[in-house]
């Protein structure tokens, strides 16, 4: 019975790590704007896809 | 070619909104109703006790004031309306109807009467705000007959005691058709490979029918008419090639003088002022009223770019091009005012489906109102005749 | 007027713009308020994540269509709108912002699920009806199992939003092909993504709406050019009547209403429903119901739901929803209960309230958030907008014969009232002589009227505007811009104009000085 209700608790253990881990890393993202950050340098390799698109132009 | 008789008559009517002939209908008794758009069925304005003056600015220079109230982005034929507006020069007019045809003259007409520029110490003065129809269907034509009634015939018969009967309209048509047909028949010396009149001289003639009273005009151009059928053409022809004007409102006939200066002949005038549609005679058949028979004309004929419908935007295409081969067009030139947003757009797609779809050699171009003098201008047709003049000797156009 | 208790909103907001894309960091706005805020960022991105970027098909699209790249900046948009925002306000803000995101994914997704490059189901493609960007999609209403889309809100309308520089690429290319340069240039873009042949490809039909103004109808001609005779979806140009105020255009409107309805009816094979029309009529009552409400509560010294977020809620609900969603009824119940709420502890939204203005006119599309900026900076309560100001009558919403007759009356009273044209167009009155009115309503003693300098209608009025501001002793600040172009005139530039006024003729120093001068130039 201790042993299943230690491996439950390692597992929440786990998760609650996980969690404080993963709200730790986002909260940084979040804070430092460092999404923002990231897709701004996506910009430019977006439009040199889009410049090489073949397209009908015309009215 | 020898001058024409009335030619310098003609210009000098052209002179002032307040010209001798509306001075001499006025002492007649017959009261001015003022116009802006062509949208705006012209027999209606001059049944029996009334005339139409479509409003122009001839010799415009300064218009400082109506950018103060309209802002420099505004067109400068509203400008200019409304700069003469405020200077008093149309207080000739006893009312003044405005279709809600485009923005800019909308908000020149608004400010006209809010300002006060044109009704103090007229009673009887009303301003008339239309909306007219966008699309040419059966909506749109109740529409346009019930606006025509409510904003056109109401208040001509209210306040100036006007008859407004069926018999009145057809009356008054009957007088519309007679300068129409005169008009067509003076234009059609155009066709000729000879033309025996200029494309400045016929503009002329035209706008003065929309800016004098019609019955008191209807004799010198029945004399021009005779005078052309025996004029003869210049030994060797003057022009280097053939033009269609397309565009915006060309009320000063000096643009077309400057386009034929570099050498160019305007065959036909698909412009607001102009011939098309605009001098179409109107017909009437017993079978249905006049006044809804009018509306149905002026909408189906309609070639202003703020009809939106797709039929309707094709037509404008067609018309044209039927245009342009009637009257044997070597180019054709797509004009608007700057500002102008419909022309903006017409002119852009118009321009382009002329050149490439049926193979027109076209020049497109926005301008001023007051063309004079605009050097520019002029090189950029000079160079466009130059451009035909090269495709014709190469044979190709 | 100063908040009572501790400061509301952060210092020194201009120390957190950078001269590149984005700024350097978000706004902390205490544990619970940033959390929270925190905690919506990431909903965002699992929306954006769940509904978008999930999808292969999507992914695809993001490759194909130059104006997709926009949506990177998504989360600043929010955050721009946020600024300075604490509780009641905050969640108000939030409430409006996150539902139009979580709205605009779902059309992104749709767009490309039915778009004949990307995704090409015909099925789903055939139950889409193609509207206008600037059309009141009440018109819809009446058709639960039709999708209507707007390729142009996706393209050009929200773009502009997220990044200022998003048209410029598609009014470059209309101009290249001999529009002329003083058009507006919200038509211009989309008659540019047209020819630049960046519009998906889909729909049974379109309905294209004359809204707006004379730029935005011609627009359509080049757009149909392409979609109706070339790509082969059939197209009603609705007509609406521009001097709506008019008894004697109603027939009129009411009879383009019926003909859109039948042509939806014929190209689709679907038949209008009356029962979910009225369902929908209810929810656009409610809206109405509650945006009078916060209009009231901005008419007292402690507004609550107001500036940018009312604009560009209301333009969303009224105009693009229209009652046929239900999320929005519940947005608006909880919007309505938080700003009661915070209307009930007089609840401020910044630091200090030195003027409340009417803010009037085209508001600049590449700077929504400069009313943020007006308050934060100045202390100016954007108390309302023109675009909020729209019709405020309750349409029929119960299913009787009469109704039922009266329902196309109201479908064309609403769609000649769409926004913004409902003040440019239909007479002077509208525009010129109701602002006055307002401004007493609102006890403001400020006007500032946006000049965008191509729209006609609103430059039609610039020199009365003035007069009627002299003669009632109001302040009237002209903000000039080009919409949708910051080449003409940078934010910047739109700023310096307040800055100017507030300096020289109110005597006044600001209230954030580090938000005077930013360099946002480069910014999204």
């Amino acid at each position: 019975m201790n042993k299943i209700v230690n491996i439950v608790l390692k597992i929440l253990l786990r998760l609650f790590l996980f969690a404080c881990g993963a709200f730790a890393v986002t909260f940084v993202i979040y804070i430092l704007n460092l999404d923002m950050k990231l897709t701004a340098k996506m910009e430019p390799v977006l439009f040199w896809f889009y410049d090489r698109v073949k397209r009908d132009q015309h009215l | 070619m020898k001058d024409l008789k009335h030619l310098t008559w003609f210009e000098d009517l052209l002179q002032d909104a307040n010209n001798e002939l509306v001075v001499q209908a006025r002492d007649e008794g017959k009261k001015c109703v003022a116009y802006v758009c062509e949208n705006t069925p012209e027999p209606l304005l001059n049944l029996d006790g009334v005339f139409s003056a479509r409003l122009r600015a001839p010799r415009t220079s300064s218009m400082e004031m109506a950018t103060y109230y309209l802002t420099s982005f505004l067109c400068e034929y509203s400008r200019a309306l409304l700069e003469r507006a405020m200077e008093g020069g149309y207080n000739f007019a006893d009312c003044l109807i405005a279709p809600d045809g485009c923005t800019m003259i909308n908000r020149a007409v608004e400010n006209m009467e809010l300002l006060h520029t044109m009704d103090e110490g007229k009673e009887n003065f009303f301003y008339e705000n239309m909306e007219i129809p966008m699309k040419a269907d059966d909506n749109g034509l109740n529409l346009y007959v019930l606006q025509c009634k409510n904003h056109i015939l109401k208040p001509l018969s209210e306040k100036f005691g006007i008859d407004c009967s069926d018999q009145a309209i057809r009356k008054a048509v009957e007088e519309h058709n007679r300068v129409c047909s005169l008009i067509r028949a003076i234009g059609e010396f155009r066709k000729g490979d000879h033309p025996t009149i200029t494309g400045y001289e016929f503009c002329v003639i035209t706008l003065v029918t929309y800016a004098a009273p019609k019955y008191l005009l209807i004799e010198k151009l029945e004399e021009t008419l005779e005078e052309l059928k025996t004029r003869q053409p210049d030994a060797k022809d003057n022009f280097r090639a053939r033009v269609l004007i397309v565009g915006s409102e060309v009320d000063d006939p000096e643009f077309i003088k400057l386009v034929e200066s570099t050498g160019a002949f305007v065959c036909a005038d698909r412009f607001c002022y102009g011939s098309f549609p605009g001098r179409d005679p109107i017909t009437l058949t017993e079978e249905e009223d006049a006044l809804t028979q009018i509306c149905r004309q002026y909408m189906n004929r309609g070639q202003c770019p703020r009809y939106m419908n797709q039929a309707k935007i094709l037509g404008r295409r067609s018309y044209v091009d039927k245009l342009a081969k009637e009257y044997k067009a070597d180019g054709i030139l797509y004009e608007q005012i700057k500002f102008c947003d419909p022309w903006a757009y017409e002119r852009m797609v118009g321009s382009h489906v002329m050149h490439d779809d049926y193979g027109y050699p076209v020049l497109s171009i926005d301008r001023p109102y007051n063309t004079s003098g605009t050097g520019q201008l002029r090189t950029r047709v000079q160079a466009f005749i130059e451009s035909i003049e090269i495709k014709k000797i190469h044979g190709g156009v | 007027m100063k908040a009572a208790e501790k400061r509301v909103g952060a210092k020194d907001f201009g120390k957190a713009y950078s001269d590149g894309r984005v700024r350097k960091y978000r706004e902390w706005r205490g544990v619970p308020d940033t959390l929270y805020d925190y905690s919506r960022w990431l909903y965002n991105w699992v929306t954006m994540f769940r509904v978008v970027l999930s999808k292969p098909r999507n992914i695809k699209a993001m490759f194909r269509y130059r104006w997709m790249a926009n949506y990177l900046a998504v989360p600043m948009m929010v955050d721009r709108h946020t600024q300075g925002l604490r509780g009641e306000h905050l969640r108000i803000c939030h409430a409006e912002q996150d539902l139009i995101i979580d709205d605009v994914a779902k059309l992104l997704d749709k767009l490309f699920r039915g778009d004949r490059r990307i995704g090409n189901d015909k099925a789903f493609s055939d139950k889409v009806v193609l509207v206008d960007e600037n059309e009141m999609q009440s018109l819809m209403m009446g058709f639960p199992t039709l999708v209507p889309l707007s390729r142009e809100i996706a393209s050009t309308y929200i773009p502009v939003l997220l990044n200022q520089r998003a048209a410029l690429h598609y009014i470059d290319v209309a101009q290249e092909y001999g529009l002329a340069g003083d058009v507006c240039p919200m038509p211009e873009a989309e008659a540019g993504v047209s020819i630049d042949d960046d519009a998906p490809i889909l729909g049974k039909c379109a309905v294209q709406c004359n809204t707006t103004c004379d730029g935005s109808l011609m627009g359509n001609g080049v757009i149909s050019k392409r979609l109706e005779l070339e790509d082969g979806v059939p197209i009603f140009q609705l007509a609406t009547p521009l001097r709506h105020q008019e008894d004697d255009v109603q027939e009129y409107a009411a009879q383009e209403i019926r003909n859109a309805i039948a042509f939806i009816e014929k190209e689709t094979g679907e038949k209008w429903d009356w029962t979910h029309y009225f369902e929908c009529a209810k929810r656009v009552n409610y809206a109405t119901k509650c945006r009078m409400e916060w209009l009231d509560m901005n008419k007292t010294p402690y507004p609550q739901v107001f500036g940018s977020n009312l604009a560009l809620y209301t333009e969303t609900n009224y105009m693009a929803i229209s009652g046929r969603i239900a999320a929005f009824e519940e947005a608006d119940r909880k919007i309505t209960a938080l700003a009661e709420k915070a209307f009930r502890k007089k609840k401020m939204a910044a630091n200090e309230y030195r003027h409340r203005a009417i803010i009037w006119g085209v508001q600049s599309h590449y700077y929504m958030d400069f009313l943020v900026w007006l308050l934060n900076c100045w202390g100016i309560v954007p108390l309302t907008d023109m675009l909020s100001m729209v019709s405020t009558k309750m349409i029929a919403e119960t299913d009787t014969p009469e109704n039922r007759e009266q329902a196309i009356y109201d479908i064309a009273w609403l769609t000649e009232n769409m926004i913004m044209r409902n003040r440019t167009h239909g007479g002077y009155k509208v525009l010129l002589d109701e602002l006055w009115e307002i401004v007493e309503e609102f006890n403001a003693d400020m006007v500032i009227l946006w000049e965008h300098m191509s729209c006609k209608a609103l430059d039609g009025m610039h020199g009365l505007f003035e007069e009627r501001a002299r003669e009632r002793g109001i302040h009237l600040v002209w903000v000039s811009h080009d919409l949708f172009d910051p080449r003409v005139i940078s934010r910047q530039g739109v700023r310096d104009q307040i800055n100017s006024y507030m300096r020289t003729v109110m005597q006044e120093e600001p209230v954030d000085p580090t938000l005077e001068v930013i360099n946002d130039a480069e910014s999204w």
